[in-house]
């Protein structure tokens, strides 16, 4: 609008919508990649296919709100919490859908013909993970409330509160892990490569429940280090 | 002759009232606007009348410093002063219309300063005075709270959002106190258009004064109802749409933080006032926002604005000083 002078410019770009979205995508991708595995076990390569580049996708979309969120928190803005911190813990946020499309891309490589029980423990695992990655995300969506309440006490205590649930979740996750990796190594499957993948994948999983584990924990640093 | 040139500063006098609550006042207003407390038409209603109200019950002080504080008009002839009073509002107007045009964060109060001290400095050039009867101590003051009027709204804004935060927000649902705190905005308002209006009223009649000081009379009721009247007309025929724009772009600034950031503002502005100090409340409003801002009361402010205050400071009054130079020097010459 011409022949305007407006105070508008003192406000700064937010960058924590952004975050938010960033972070439901995560979890999204993480249900899209258990939809993934389950076309797996029922033999639908056509599905592990199109998941997989659903997944992708999403991981696109989630790189192009990073990118959006490091190219406007400057050094000018005055935000509530550092912005090295929430930089970082963007980074860490980052690497739970990053984690998320290399397991969706390595399941699309072959089809698994491996026993049934195998399969029974890595959808627990993957259930595990579903449940931490969905701890995480109500942990996330505290920022809004932090926010509108300046960060009070209540909320940040409302608000940390999950994160040894997370932890605990995580802790959960790598238990299954190890069973499964004890599983695998002592398989009779004849299909060494098969193992060799699937082992890759379990690894990958387990990093997925890492990242949500290690993000919560610089979440917390970050609204505690203000 | 001198007649007419008084009838011609109150013209555009007029017309930088209009400028003034087209732009400024709108400005201060839509905070409230913003954060849902009032509706348009209510906002339209408070702003013109309390506006016009600081303008008639409270304007006189600053008119004063403005018409007489800066230039000692009382020693000067009075066609002098009338053509200098009709040169610096000429100019002011204009830089103010083009900075508007280019969206450059420029005050009102810079501009009509620095025209009258570019006024001064013209008339020293022409020997009707000496460099050393300009009173560089009251410019130096003006200065002063240009400097201190922001950051006194900063540390109030932060300080009384400190309290609220402590005292309510910690302790009762934010929903709740967002909804008390909207009725409580409506005050602010009332508030903010007051100060408002007793502050930046001065911008028009401090030289709307100055020409009519052949009347010999002390400032006259009916300029500071005319700077009031032009106010409120600025706000109804474009101001709205200012605080319609502006408004929507700063939802961030919910009720209690709105009500911060204008009761800041607003104290700040009205002793400003009260001691006759032009200050400029679209500055001190932004101050204010960075106190709640540094009150952790905000998502995100933007500190380069502070960078632009600055300039746009030492870029308003050498231009306006530099056009009324011009402008008058030229009425002089050709009048």
């Amino acid at each position: 609008m011409k022949f305007v002078r407006s105070v508008t410019d003192v406000f700064g770009y937010s960058p924590f919508e952004d975050l938010h979205r960033h972070a439901e995508l995560c979890g999204k991708a993480v249900e899209k990649l258990i939809e993934q595995f389950q076309a797996s076990v029922e033999k639908d390569f056509e599905r592990v296919k199109s998941l997989e580049r659903e997944i992708d996708s999403m991981e696109y979309q989630a790189d192009k709100i990073k990118h959006e969120i490091r190219g406007n928190v400057t050094k000018s803005l005055l935000m509530p919490v550092d912005r090295q911190d929430l930089l970082q813990f963007l980074k860490v946020q980052d690497s739970i859908i990053d984690n998320t499309e290399h397991v969706a891309h390595m399941l699309s490589y072959r089809e698994f013909s491996i026993d049934g029980e195998i399969w029974e423990l890595v959808l627990n695992l993957l259930k595990k993970i579903e449940e931490t990655v969905k701890e995480y995300e109500s942990l996330v969506d505290h920022m809004k409330r932090l926010i509108a309440t300046s960060f009070s006490k209540k909320e940040i205590k409302d608000t940390i509160e999950h994160v040894p649930v997370v932890e605990e979740l995580e802790h959960q996750c790598d238990k299954i892990q190890i069973e499964i990796h004890r599983r695998i190594f002592s398989s009779q499957h004849k299909d060494v490569l098969e193992l060799i993948l699937l082992n890759e994948i379990i690894v990958k999983l387990g990093e997925i429940a890492n990242s949500a584990a290690r993000s919560a924990d610089v979440f917390r640093s970050m609204i505690l280090g203000r | 002759m001198i007649e007419v040139v008084a009838v011609l500063t109150v013209a555009v006098g007029f017309y930088m009232a209009w400028n003034i609550g087209a732009n400024d006042a709108a400005n201060s207003m839509a905070t409230s606007y913003g954060s849902g407390a009032l509706t348009l038409r209510q906002i339209i209603i408070i702003a013109s009348v309390l506006e016009f109200a600081g303008a008639v019950l409270y304007g006189k002080k600053v008119t004063h410093t403005i018409a007489k504080g800066i230039v000692p008009i009382d020693s000067l002839d009075p066609h002098i002063v009338a053509l200098g009073a009709l040169s610096a509002i000429l100019s002011a107007s204009l830089w103010i219309t083009i900075a508007t045009y280019y969206h450059l964060p420029v005050s009102t109060t810079h501009s009509i300063v620095g025209a009258m001290v570019g006024f001064g400095i013209a008339s020293v050039s022409q020997n009707y005075l000496s460099l050393g009867d300009i009173n560089w101590d009251v410019l130096y003051r003006i200065v002063l709270s240009w400097v201190l009027s922001p950051v006194v709204g900063a540390m109030l804004a932060f300080l009384i959002f400190t309290i609220i935060k402590i005292a309510i927000i910690d302790r009762y649902s934010v929903n709740k106190v967002e909804r008390v705190f909207k009725y409580l905005q409506i005050l602010t308002a009332c508030y903010m258009a007051f100060a408002h209006g007793s502050n930046d009223v001065a911008n028009a009649t401090g030289p709307m004064t100055a020409a009519l000081g052949f009347l010999g009379a002390q400032t006259p009721a009916w300029v500071l109802f005319i700077g009031g009247i032009g106010i409120a007309v600025g706000i109804a025929t474009w101001g709205w749409r200012v605080i319609e724009t502006v408004g929507k772009k700063i939802t961030e600034l919910t009720p209690s933080r709105g009500f911060s950031a204008e009761f800041a503002t607003a104290s700040t502005v009205l002793f400003a006032s009260s001691i006759g100090m032009p200050v400029s409340t679209t500055h001190t409003l932004v101050g204010s926002v960075i106190g709640v801002g540094l009150a952790g009361g905000l998502a995100s402010v933007d500190l380069t604005i502070v960078k632009r205050i600055i300039a746009s400071w030492l870029l308003t009054v050498p231009v306006a000083a530099g056009i009324t130079m011009a402008v008058y020097t030229m009425m002089v010459v050709f009048g």
